[in-house]
């Protein structure tokens, strides 16, 4: 992607920030487009000099330990928000800060701070040391700059567009959403960017930048049918510039926002249950939930995750192949670099049935004699590393979504889903469909709605007994994904697939 | 910074009003964090540190925006908050949007919360180490052959707000925070391995229980997910445990709140002084509870608190309405969020309703689902213990509830005299009667 002066953003950040409020002429003067790097921004900004940072890994490094890193971070979020109308509120919010890391085999020290001065740092250090308690390291005497990829390649940076523009976008859905139908009573709409700059520089040499935007449009609304009230949600984005936020981007949102809302009104809830579930490629929750969690290998090492001792063995059935990927391109959970500095990539989990590998950050890469695999990832500087997921998905199979209906007689069809959740060592998953249909007869026929669905990881994997073609990544899959207190953006993809039965809470016995 | 936070709030204040804000409020936050996680009897984790950032909100000509910063040297406050100003002005105008009436600030000083723990300075790092220590010591003591993994955490916090609006309030909290606790993963029949966990948070250092105490119920609790399998779908009664009962409170909450209400998404705008609820059910928001967690004397708007009955004996009393949606919705305001709520205690233990019940669910966790704050639908993973006349005969797992609120809370046919008192939300263990639970 194209790099924006730092310390343009730093100056006009504060406020609506640039990005979100700036008329074209503030925008031309203070957010220019320049190729100067997070690295030159930190060191212009505050004075980063890699002499400092040797200075601070040595501190992070006094009582001993394996490696030390400090990851600087600024972050801007801006959020527009239409409501009633009109665009009538914005924030914005400035983050800055450096944390420093110590490990000591699998213990970690960790200090933050918002001011990067050189005391503040060094005292962020000496708590980072204390997780040690034997005699000093040196870290490398010269930082090597680490090449990446551009997996979120973009024309426009959000934080570069001008107000004016954005009001349009946000107006332009509004009225489509409302031209739609007469049912609808009320729209919230909402543009979030998020532009984030990183820096990281470890005790081995290496020093990596990159920066990280991610921004989704929102619609929210209402409908009143027969005095009867529906809401729905409907958003897209990614790690992607503005000329994604096109007319036809807003025709989608619109068209989908206003087509869920109205299904409701029609939609049933399905009878309590095990049945069988065939689920859609804008599903991909599903595996997050039942795989990916408890593929992450802090769990592993500590023995916490079902799937332990699962490693090698046959988990599905040969059609099933399951990655985690930080390459694709534009996606919310790809990443160019991961934030202790390995390169964005690919890790294979299930290999036709078989599982190969868990995600790693570089605490449980060096646990399992492995190189970490990209899976280090942060909040923010506020806090420590953990292994996370990124865009998880399955390959396509070979079958037809239409002959895997026909296949079911008497089951649901899950569209979509939201708030998925698993228990680690027991493998015990839940997420939310928020709409689907019931299938009879090899046929879908009536909408559901409001329904949790409740499975076991390891069962359902065995469980999947048809894989189709049709693998898709929605760009509506933008996922928080929680975990240890950190939140960060994950994606998913996955084709149409048949799970021979799961739990569907319903009402009714 | 903290000495000369007021100071620094004017100064903000200044920068807006003569940069072209009409109205302003700044909100100053110190915050100083201390975690220590053990596991294999050494330090796993331990991270300290401090941070202080400044909430603007801005109003401009009728416009409105907040800005949030944590660069608070005063040049770069400067050229934060003038451009803030001149954007702010760029958005559309908004009737609606002021700082609150005046006449709400009345605040109740001679209130003594308790927030604060007079001996925060005197943990020391040692201490804290020696008590993670314990825990995770003690939990090994009493897991038995098939522990997998112990982890016991102590943190702690010290929070310091300062609030300036524009318009004549000034208000200043401080509060201290502790937690301390363990999870527990145990080996199961298969490749199951539950994982339980005990955590309690207190405003001070001598209410968190004892260590053993902690270790005990930890383990116990884990212990009890052994063996966890999914039953029948059947229609039972229920009783969601004290601690548990804030989830699905939570969709009951989400309704009442004005922005929901305003904007047509909440199933009991239509319902204020009705009767909703079982006349079991009584909520009252007190935001005076001694050390309460959720305790204050103003929100964060600086409007002043007050004790309300949000439900009272099933009836809806109250909602909670921040000033700007009381404006829109042309109605009093209350508060835009809950301080401490407790749901009013029954008369008997929880031990002697599941002797009386007969067969039942003793649900002790949520897993996903979600509740529509629109019509009220709500379906919600459940992991649990089937009972029989008081006796734990199966721990349940991979189940789930639905229903809608409007029907749910008029199946609350008892509440225990249990009320949880680790957290804001001091709730009770509730007894549900005539729930389909989804099972096999």
């Amino acid at each position: 992607m194209k790099h924006i002066s730092r310390r343009s953003i730093l100056k006009t950040a504060a406020g609506a920030a640039a990005a979100l409020s700036a008329s074209p002429q503030i925008a031309t003067s203070l957010a220019k487009i320049t190729d100067e790097t997070p690295g030159c921004f930190f060191e212009k900004e505050f004075g980063i000099s890699d002499q400092l940072c040797r200075k601070v890994l040595s501190a992070a490094l006094a009582k001993g330990g394996d490696y030390a890193d400090i990851f600087f971070e600024h972050t801007v979020n801006n959020y527009l928000v239409l409501e009633d109308g009109k665009v009538n509120r914005s924030s914005c919010e400035i983050s800055l800060g450096v944390g420093i890391r110590t490990i000591c085999g699998d213990q970690v020290g960790y200090g933050f701070t918002q001011e990067l001065s050189e005391k503040s740092m060094l005292s962020a250090a000496t708590t980072a040391a204390s997780i040690a308690d034997s005699s000093p390291n040196k870290p490398a005497g010269k930082f090597i700059s680490m090449e990446i990829s551009d997996f979120y390649p973009l024309k426009t940076l959000m934080t570069n567009v001008p107000l004016e523009d954005k009001l349009k976008i946000v107006q332009e859905l509004n009225t489509q959403i409302f031209q739609r139908s007469p049912l609808i009573t009320k729209a919230q709409i909402s543009l979030s960017e998020n532009h984030k700059q990183i820096l990281i520089i470890n005790s081995l040499g290496t020093k990596t930048s990159d920066q990280q935007p991610l921004s989704h449009l929102s619609a929210s609304i209402v409908a009143e049918k027969d005095g009867k009230q529906e809401q729905e949600r409907y958003y897209l984005g990614g790690r992607c510039g503005f000329e994604y936020y096109n007319q036809e981007t807003i025709n989608t949102i619109a068209d989908e926002a206003v087509k869920r809302v109205l299904t409701l009104f029609d939609a049933t809830i399905p009878p309590a249950g095990e049945i069988p579930v065939v689920v859609g490629p804008d599903s991909g929750v599903l595996l997050h939930e039942a795989i990916g969690h408890g593929m992450e290998a802090d769990f592993n090492r500590k023995g916490t995750s079902t799937y332990a001792t699962m490693l090698n063995q046959k988990v599905a059935q040969s059609d099933v192949t399951i990655v985690d990927d930080g390459t694709n391109l534009n996606l919310a959970g790809s990443i160019n670099v991961d934030d202790e500095g390995t390169p964005g990539q690919c890790t294979v989990l299930v290999e036709k049935g078989i599982l190969r590998g868990y995600l790693h950050d570089r605490i449980s890469a060096k646990h399992y004699g492995v190189s970490p695999t990209g899976n280090g990832r942060r909040e923010s500087f506020e806090h420590y590393v953990v292994p996370r997921m990124r865009n998880t998905y399955m390959m396509s199979g070979s079958d037809n979504e239409e002959d895997i209906i026909r296949s079911v007689k008497n089951g649901i069809y899950v569209k979509s889903v939201s708030n998925g959740q698993v228990k680690i060592g027991e493998g015990d998953f839940a997420f939310y469909v928020s709409q689907g249909n019931l299938i009879e007869d090899g046929k879908l026929t009536a909408p559901i709605k409001d329904v949790n669905i409740m499975g076991n990881g390891p069962k359902m994997l065995r469980n999947i007994t048809r894989v189709a073609d049709n693998l898709a990544f929605s760009r509506s899959a933008i996922g928080r994904c929680g975990k240890d207190g950190q939140s960060v953006p994950v994606g998913f993809g996955m084709p149409t697939v048949l799970v021979k039965s799961l739990t569907v809470g319903g009402r009714k016995s | 910074m903290s000495c000369n936070k007021s100071e620094l709030a004017q100064t903000a204040m200044k920068i807006a009003l003569k940069a072209g804000a009409n109205e302003c409020r700044i909100t100053i936050s110190n915050t100083r964090l201390v975690e220590i996680k053990y596991r294999e009897m050494k330090p796993e984790n331990i991270k300290e540190a401090s941070k202080n950032e400044m909430t603007i909100l801005l109003y401009v000509n009728g416009r409105f925006s907040s800005q949030r910063t944590c660069d608070l040297r005063n040049n770069a406050l400067e050229t934060f908050i003038t451009n803030a100003v001149k954007q702010t002005a760029l958005l559309a105008e908004d009737p609606f949007r002021s700082l609150p009436d005046q006449k709400l600030y009345k605040i109740p000083k001679e209130i003594d919360l308790e927030n604060i723990d007079p001996n925060y300075n005197n943990l020391s790092t040692e201490a804290r180490h020696n008590i993670a220590y314990k825990i995770e010591n003690e939990c090994r003591k009493i897991a038995g052959d098939n522990l997998i993994s112990a982890n016991a955490e102590i943190s702690d916090s010290f929070q310091d707000t300062l609030v300036l609006a524009s318009n004549g309030f000034e208000g200043q909290t401080q509060s201290t925070s502790y937690s301390v606790g363990a999870s527990i993963a145990l080996q199961d029949e298969g490749t199951r391995r539950p994982n339980g966990y005990y955590y309690a948070n207190t405003t001070r250092y001598k209410d968190l229980p004892p260590v053993e105490f902690v270790a005990k119920e930890a383990v116990e609790r884990t212990k009890r997910l052994i063996g966890g399998k999914k039953i029948k779908t059947q229609t039972l009664p229920i009783i969601i445990e004290n601690r548990q009962v804030p989830r699905i409170l939570y969709g009951l909450l989400a309704a009442m709140y004005g922005r929901n209400i305003q904007q047509k998404q909440s199933f009991l705008a239509n319902k204020k002084g009705r009767v909703i609820a079982s006349p079991k059910l009584t909520i009252i928001d007190d935001p005076f509870i001694k050390r309460g967690q959720g305790s204050r004397l103003f929100d964060s708007e600086g409007i002043a608190s007050g004790k309300r009955a949000i439900i009272e004996n099933g009836r809806l009393n109250n909602f909670y309405i921040d000033w700007y949606y009381s404006r829109k919705l042309n109605c009093t305001p209350t508060t835009g969020t809950p301080s401490n709520l407790v749901i009013t205690p029954g008369n008997r233990s929880l031990t002697d309703i599941m002797k009386d019940l007969g067969k039942g669910i003793l649900v002790t966790g949520f897993i996903g689902g979600n509740s529509n704050s629109t019509t009220g639908d709500m379906s919600l993973g459940i992991i649990g213990e089937m009972f029989e006349n008081g006796e734990i005969v199966q721990p349940v797992s991979e189940m789930n509830i639905a229903d809608n609120h409007l029907t749910f809370w008029n199946k609350l046919i008892e509440t225990a005299n249990d009320n949880w008192e680790y957290s804001s939300r001091r709730t009770p263990s509730l007894v549900f009667d005539n729930i389909v639970v989804a099972g096999v």
